[in-house]
């Protein structure tokens, strides 16, 4: 059953549901810019996420926290946000310039 | 004599001059043209919120006031004190603040938030009024057992970066073959939980490789650590024998102290150090104490605009302040310093706050150069305090293979420049 619901979750995530609200995008993105940099715009080896393709990056994410991708930290912090805010935040640093 | 708003236009026009050079003017009132955020402290959470206010809102005035021109942080300090990376590794500065973002910042040692009329005193005597004001000093420790102001520079603490680094790191460097170095770890809550653990993997490193025959006792104030399995995992694989943790029930409580003398006086014996390492038990720092912003040893907020429980318009962030589960680090401090930015923009613009902010925190420790460690957690701000998501976050695993500590380690460095840019620059 459980293995049903990923399966759901992961075809939902095609279907852009989700209206882009700026201010919860932008408030969920300051996790991300610990690691990741200001607006995503890393540095060093910690990839560069700002301006990344919105379908791309949340699929990323929901790869991360369905556990089809592993990593190191993502995924002990993509579990702590819901499919919806997920979007967001992709949505967010998709709208970042490079 | 220079009228008010002529000072104002100097201001304004030369964002590099110090507030220092105009000291006939006792009182800058208020702008009648826009909001005025005032920030004392420019550490994690002061410098963060800074720039992120100027970010979220760029017509707003904002004046950080830092009594250092320099800042040290004490992330990636015990990699100075082992010999692994030099001071200037760990030392940043407010210029860019300065010139990109049109922070104006002022190096002056403040006396007190005034909470009743909105003013920041600073101990020069000049006040500088604010619409909302956000405090981040920090730690200060807790003077007990005969550790009293002045033993640092015989038994450092080097839990404010900086001088104390150094001097430890002086301590180490000068230590015998065959020498004692000696831990008193501090009592919950205290700055970094992992960080003295941290510290005694990165000591042990260096003695390895330079003094093989000494070792190290940790005199804890407490009978549990932080990522305590994967420290005593990589010191059994690394450092074996070395290192010797004693809990406060066995042993590891500390009775009385000679700083001087470096003779720790335990109920079991009186423990002789080469080096002493006495890390104090700690409280807020004491600007938030002479603003009576604590409530016992550290600051009440409502922990989803971090604005004081006790004062109106002074938001505390940071170690002082009381972040429920979110642990007392430098990025839990980065974190709350955007939401409390990305609030107080809205409070001032009679906007609803973001509701429920979401925060993050992620601590990073080496055992060794190649060889790190982490503990992470996504956070919720509610009603009652802030809660740790449940299914997220959580420790590296135990047992992982050697590449994995690598990657680990090579993400620890990552996280730290990335950091200190999303900070400084
Ligand atoms: C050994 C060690 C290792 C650590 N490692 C990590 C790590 O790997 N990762 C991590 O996230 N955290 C780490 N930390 C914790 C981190 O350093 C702190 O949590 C962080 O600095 C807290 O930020 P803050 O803004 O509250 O205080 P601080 O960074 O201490 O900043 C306070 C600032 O306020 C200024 N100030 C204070 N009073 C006044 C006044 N009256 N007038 C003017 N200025 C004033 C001070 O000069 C200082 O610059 C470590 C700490 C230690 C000790």
């Amino acid at each position: 059953m459980k293995k049903f619901i990923i399966a759901l979750f992961c075809l939902c995530s095609f279907s852009y549901a989700t209206e882009y609200d700026p201010i919860r995008g932008e408030m969920l993105s300051l996790s991300c810019a610990s690691c990741h940099g200001t607006d995503g715009k890393s540095k060093t080896i910690t990839p560069y996420i700002a301006g990344m393709s919105k379908t791309g990056m949340y699929q990323i994410l929901l790869d991360y926290k369905y556990g089809k991708r592993e990593g190191t930290m993502m995924q002990k912090h993509v579990k702590g946000f819901l499919d919806e805010e997920l979007e967001q935040i992709a949505y967010y640093f998709s709208k970042v310039q490079r | 004599m220079i009228n008010r708003r002529h000072f104002n236009k100097i201001l304004v026009g030369s964002v590099a001059l110090s507030f220092a050079a105009c000291s006939s003017i006792t009182s800058v009132s208020l702008p009648t043209d826009k909001k005025r955020v005032v920030i004392v402290g420019g550490g994690f959470g002061g410098a963060t919120a800074a720039k992120y206010l100027k970010k979220f809102s760029p017509e707003t005035e904002v004046i950080l006031i830092e009594q250092n021109k320099e800042y040290y942080t004490c992330p990636f300090g015990n990699t100075v004190i082992a010999g692994l990376n030099d001071i200037e590794y760990i030392k940043h500065n407010y210029k860019t603040l300065e010139s990109k973002y049109k922070i104006k910042v002022i190096h002056e040692k403040v006396k007190k938030v005034d909470g009743e009329t909105n003013t920041v005193i600073l101990e020069n005597g000049e006040k500088i009024a604010y619409h909302r004001a956000i405090v981040s000093p920090g730690i200060d420790f807790k003077y007990e057992k005969g550790y009293v102001k002045g033993s640092e520079q015989y038994s450092p603490h080097a839990y404010k970066a900086g001088a104390q680094t150094l001097l430890l790191r002086k301590q180490l460097e000068e230590m015998k073959d065959g020498g004692t170095y000696v831990m008193v770890a501090p009592a919950n809550p205290f700055r970094c939980p992992p960080g003295p653990y941290e510290r005694i993997s990165l000591v042990a490193n260096y003695l390895k490789k330079n003094k093989p025959n000494s070792k190290i006792i940790i005199l804890d104030q407490k009978n549990k650590f932080s990522k305590q399995g994967l420290f005593q995992e990589g010191w059994e694989k690394l450092y074996k024998d070395m290192i010797e943790w004693r809990s406060a029930e066995f042993g590891g409580e500390v009775l009385e102290v000679d700083p001087k003398n470096r003779i720790i006086k335990t109920e079991d014996e009186d423990v002789k150090a080469d080096v002493l390492n006495y890390i104090p038990n700690q409280k807020a720092g004491k600007l938030a104490f002479d603003s009576g912003l604590t409530d016992g040893d550290w600051c009440p907020v409502n922990t989803k605009t971090f604005e004081s429980k006790l004062i109106k318009n002074i938001h505390v962030i940071g170690d002082a302040s009381i972040a429920s589960k979110m642990p007392k680090s430098g990025f839990s401090a980065n974190s709350q310093a955007k939401i409390a930015a990305l609030q107080i923009v809205r409070l001032l613009k009679n906007k609803d706050i973001v509701n429920p902010p979401k925060l993050a925190n992620t601590c990073y420790s080496l055992i060794a150069p190649n060889y790190g460690i982490t503990v992470a957690a996504v956070y919720e701000a509610h009603e009652d305090g802030i809660i740790a998501v449940p299914g997220a976050g959580g420790l590296s695993p135990m047992n992982a293979d050697e590449s994995y500590r690598i990657q680990e380690a090579e993400y620890a460095v990552a996280w730290y420049e990335n950091q200190m840019a999303d900070i400084f620059s």
